[in-house]
């Protein structure tokens, strides 16, 4: 079935995603985190001890459903590709920007898309920087960045990112070996049955319909094309009934168990980091889980990258809070980012540059 | 109003970058053709591909040699 081949079909793909978001939501994952892959790698790189925020430890199923329903899908399909080659170390580099630059604004594309949904209007000022990132990322694309081809390379390469996040779902379920939140965000969730069936159903739509964050606006900004845009819309209405169906929609900023923060400059930079440096890897955070899934090593590359990246960012004190009520004294305390993620941020956004006008193009012939 | 479909040529390369040099080099040479994404049926990948009429195929691969790029595949599809 070719998912791509209307807009009507691309918006319905972007419909069942977002129901698959608005179920999970309601089932028990955090309030406007739903489906982040940001948050939810974060959580997975803590469950494995890789950081030690109590609060955010979980080896979310989500991000096993995602990697295996694209790699099930694009087997089925005859689309699964197993290739490698083109500059992982930098790919591995851009993983980690992309996850600091999350941890800086507190959530990735999608996130900031579901949290648009609930009139979170932190996350709308968000939107502005990572338009700004992927259109730096379009413009140094027409300059003629380039990491270079991949290869075809061995079946099994493509298989082993697949594998292990199986391999992690196992060692979550039938041993104490991982770590689990007893409070915060990483201790509420989805049941696992229906958190791992979600990412299933969600990474074999976004395989079909090529979702991608980063990439519905490159394609915007490159050709006017709105085609990959339609997927997100359809998204994004979804969440919106739900939220305003549930009362959980509310406009405004600062508001209290969003996980969100108000500091408006460094919600533009840290998107303006993600959406920099997703146009120069190829895709957002999701679309390089599914990427990965469908046999890509260089996508895998970058998921290991997000990964190193989230246990850099809790490890060293760069991720913001987010703003809450104090529970003793009942006063709203706002969320901020700590100077060392504000200085890691700016960095990221330097490396970006860096490697966006130093990587070029070599003639074919 | 709908644009209606028509077969057209479609030219798939193996980076972005290479897609833009094409872009680049065909407005340099008012050559034929418009940047697409990769139709869906032709890749999983989310890349970018050239499309142009059926009857330009000659021309364009004439650019290419002349300017150095390479296309991974040439397709005829509905656009």
């Amino acid at each position: 079935m070719n998912l791509a081949d209307s807009k009507k079909k691309l918006a319905l793909a972007g419909l069942g995603c977002g129901l698959v978001a608005a179920c999970l939501a309601f089932f028990g994952n955090p309030a406007n985190m739903a489906f982040c892959i940001a948050c939810f790698v974060r959580d997975m790189a803590g469950s494995l001890g890789m950081h030690q925020a109590a609060a955010v430890q979980y080896a979310r199923p989500e991000i096993v459903g995602l990697v295996c329903g694209s790699f099930i899908i694009a087997a089925a399909t005859k689309e699964y590709r197993s290739v490698a080659g083109s500059s992982p170390l930098i790919r591995f580099v851009l993983g980690m920007v992309i996850m600091i630059g999350s941890l800086v604004f507190l959530g990735c594309p999608l996130r900031m898309v579901i949290r648009m949904s609930a009139g979170d209007l932190n996350a709308w000022v968000a939107l502005i920087g990572f338009i700004l990132g992927v259109s730096t990322g379009a413009f140094a694309l027409k300059k003629g960045f380039s990491l270079g081809r991949s290869h075809e390379t061995n079946a099994a390469s493509g298989v082993v990112l697949p594998a292990v996040m199986v391999g992690i779902l196992l060692l979550a379920v039938c041993t104490t070996l991982l770590k689990f939140s007893e409070s915060g965000p990483g201790s509420m969730h989805a049941p696992v049955l229906l958190s791992l069936g979600g990412g299933l159903i969600f990474g074999a739509l976004a395989q079909k319909s090529r979702m991608c964050f980063a990439g519905s606006i490159r394609d915007v900004v490159l050709m006017k094309n709105f085609d990959l845009l339609t997927v997100i819309i359809g998204l994004f209405a979804v969440m919106l009934v739900y939220n305003v169906s549930q009362g959980k929609f509310v406009l405004g900023f600062d508001t209290p168990g969003v996980i969100a923060h108000s500091e408006f400059l460094w919600n533009i930079l840290g998107m303006y980091a993600v959406g920099f440096a997703a146009v120069l890897a190829g895709g957002c955070p999701l679309r390089q889980l599914i990427l990965a899934g469908q046999g890509s090593s260089d996508a895998a590359v970058t998921v290991l990258g997000l990964f190193f990246g989230a246990a850099l960012c809790h490890n060293l004190g760069l991720a913001a809070s987010g703003t809450a009520l104090n529970t003793e004294t009942k006063e709203l305390v706002a969320g901020a980012v700590p100077m060392n993620g504000k200085v890691a941020c700016v960095i990221c956004i330097a490396v970006c540059f860096i490697i966006a006008f130093t990587n070029k193009r070599k003639a074919g012939k | 109003m709908m644009r209606k479909k028509e077969l057209k040529l479609v030219l798939t390369f193996h980076t972005t970058a290479d897609a833009m040099a094409m872009e680049k080099a065909c407005k340099e040479q008012n050559a034929p053709g418009r940047l697409i994404p990769v139709p869906r049926a032709i890749s999983a990948g989310c890349g970018l591909a050239w499309c142009a009429g059926l009857d330009t195929r000659h021309i364009l691969k004439q650019l290419m040699d002349r300017v150095g790029i390479e296309e991974q595949d040439m397709h005829e599809c509905m656009i």
